[in-house]
């Protein structure tokens, strides 16, 4: 076999060729690969051919692939509608366009928070109406018993009518502190109260009582007290042991209306009003209503509690520190919390969701607070 | 994809092009430079898993981009076009090596390409029906007209002569 290969190549050039294309393709004998190679090894100028024939068959070879490539690509591209996608993505003049194409996923959530925060704002100013309206309202009637009154004086003889006074009703937010409903809100929110209510984002109102207040650090601790009340599944959310660091992205969720309103910011400072180590500052707008609502980081950590805002000081709210809830729920029997809200460390399901997804499991344990008087 | 599934291909194709559309459109590019640059991204993405140690460390869809991107700010600083003020839209993996790897094969591929062109016909075709389609000798001998196998044989061994000669030389 070998000395007919030699005779092959003595005689054509081109048989050698094809023996080196059927080698190079496996398609020899073994016997005939055999011969071959010692073929090789002997004559390096057959070596040498079967070397560059194949790095020469190998580009070909890669050429054929991504040829064949291009044009499968190329049929995928014709069934695109291009000029669609183009129109589309076209740079817009506008700079906001741009803005919006890059960060779509970033302002949706920016979108969702402003309209959220535009939501607080006009209860702000819808309040703000309110008591500018009420004020206006009240100087009215005292003018009017003011000509009343003169009116006593100057005639002495109709009886003044007394001004009728509201039925006092106060608001604040409470959150979940235990599935079995022990509810942690502000001492000042149920100071005084006669009767407490609460209710629950699908507008159920359930009874409570006080079991815990703490006047020095504005916390109570309210049971719900209601045959109607069914326990809640486990808590979303944990309680923050340390303190956390100025400038942590933070948001709160209260009841200054009717329906439950979130506001976003950042602690700006570690400590409260004058000083107040128990407390931090936070940058968010809250109103009254917001008292006793939770203070979350970004991980769905409890981190306080909203307890006051600043006067004549925008932005300036204040929360009571996460360790004196803590202090507060260790001062109630244990055995009567039964599952009560632990501390972080232990796995937080709010980890890594989005605001929206946090927020959504976080509203069911927040409660408007209605206290009666 | 490596079993040149068509389907996969189109999946692949039609999931990332508005990508890297958005990306060259936003980037002094027009629809043209984004396909030839998104399929060389794809070409790149192939020879990558064909060589068997791609394990992807990010989402495909950054790779791509990462890939086009690369691609795109070459293609920009040979035109000496500006580069800064790049328009981002995801993010970026350290993809060099691939791209410079790819630019070589890339040359190989064209030196093919242009060594074919010079050839000729019929030599052109004799080749690319043997070599690429992967025809037989007695097909070949058929379609071109020639009296034997023998005489096809010898024409294709001529024809693969010259586009040696040429490729080596280019």
């Amino acid at each position: 076999m070998a000395t007919d290969i030699i005779r092959i190549l003595m005689r054509n050039e081109i048989e050698l060729e094809s023996i080196i294309e059927d080698y190079l393709k496996g398609k020899l004998t073994p016997r005939e690969i055999e011969a071959f190679e010692q073929l090789r090894a002997n004559d390096p100028a057959v070596d040498h051919k079967v070397v560059t024939h194949k790095v020469f068959l190998d580009s070909l070879q890669q050429y054929a692939e991504i040829l064949a490539l291009k044009e499968q690509m190329n049929h995928a591209h014709e069934s695109l509608d291009v000029s669609y996608l183009t129109e589309q993505f076209r740079p817009h003049p506008s700079f906001v366009v741009n803005l919006w194409r890059k960060n779509k996923a970033l302002i949706a959530v920016a979108a969702s928070f402003i309209f959220l925060a535009s939501l607080s704002v006009y209860s702000i100013q819808h309040n703000t109406k309110q008591n500018g309206s009420y004020e206006v309202m009240k100087k009215e009637v005292a003018s009017i018993k003011n000509s009343q009154n003169r009116l006593i004086r100057n005639i002495n003889s109709s009886r003044v009518q007394k001004e009728n006074i509201n039925p006092g009703r106060f608001g604040g937010t409470g959150f979940a502190l235990s599935s079995n409903g022990y509810l942690c809100t502000n001492f000042h929110v149920i100071d005084g109260a006669d009767s407490i209510y609460v209710q629950n984002n699908k507008g159920k109102s359930f009874k409570v009582k006080v079991v815990f207040s703490d006047p020095q650090y504005d916390l109570a601790i309210l049971k719900i007290d209601d045959e109607n009340f069914s326990a809640l599944a486990s808590l979303p959310y944990r309680l923050k042991k340390d303190n956390i660091g100025m400038g942590e992205n933070v948001y709160t969720l209260g009841f200054p209306k009717d329906d439950a309103v979130l506001g976003e910011g950042y602690v700006s400072s570690n400590t409260g009003y004058n000083g107040d180590t128990t407390a931090y500052q936070v940058s968010i707008p809250v109103n009254p209503g917001n008292s006793g609502g939770p203070l979350l980081d970004n991980n769905g950590n409890i981190i306080g509690a909203i307890t006051a805002k600043q006067n004549q000081a925008d932005g300036a709210a204040f929360a009571i520190k996460s360790q004196y809830i803590m202090e507060a729920l260790n001062a109630i029997p244990q055995d009567s919390i039964g599952s009560r809200i632990t501390s972080v460390g232990k796995k937080n399901v709010l980890k890594g969701l989005h605001r929206t997804k946090q927020i959504e499991k976080i509203q069911d344990y927040v409660f408007m607070i209605k206290v009666y008087n | 994809m490596l079993n040149n599934s068509e389907e996969t291909l189109n999946r692949l194709y039609a999931g990332y092009y508005p990508m890297v559309l958005q990306f060259i459109l936003n980037n002094s590019g027009d629809e043209d430079d984004a396909k030839d640059v998104y399929q060389e991204a794809i070409i790149v993405l192939y020879n990558k898993i064909k060589t068997g140690d791609f394990e992807l460390s990010s989402k495909l869809k950054t790779y791509i981009y990462s890939v086009s991107r690369r691609i795109w700010l070459k293609k920009l600083s040979q035109q000496s076009k500006k580069t800064n003020n790049l328009s981002d839209f995801e993010d970026v993996l350290a993809v060099e090596e691939d791209v410079e790897q790819h630019e070589e094969k890339d040359q190989q591929f064209q030196k093919m390409e242009s060594a074919l062109q010079h050839l000729g016909e019929p030599c052109k075709t004799i080749i690319q029906d043997f070599y690429i389609n992967n025809l037989s000798m007695t097909d070949i001998c058929e379609k071109f007209g020639y009296t034997n196998t023998d005489n096809a044989k010898t024409q294709k061994y001529k024809c693969l002569q010259r586009l040696k000669k040429i490729f080596f030389q280019l």
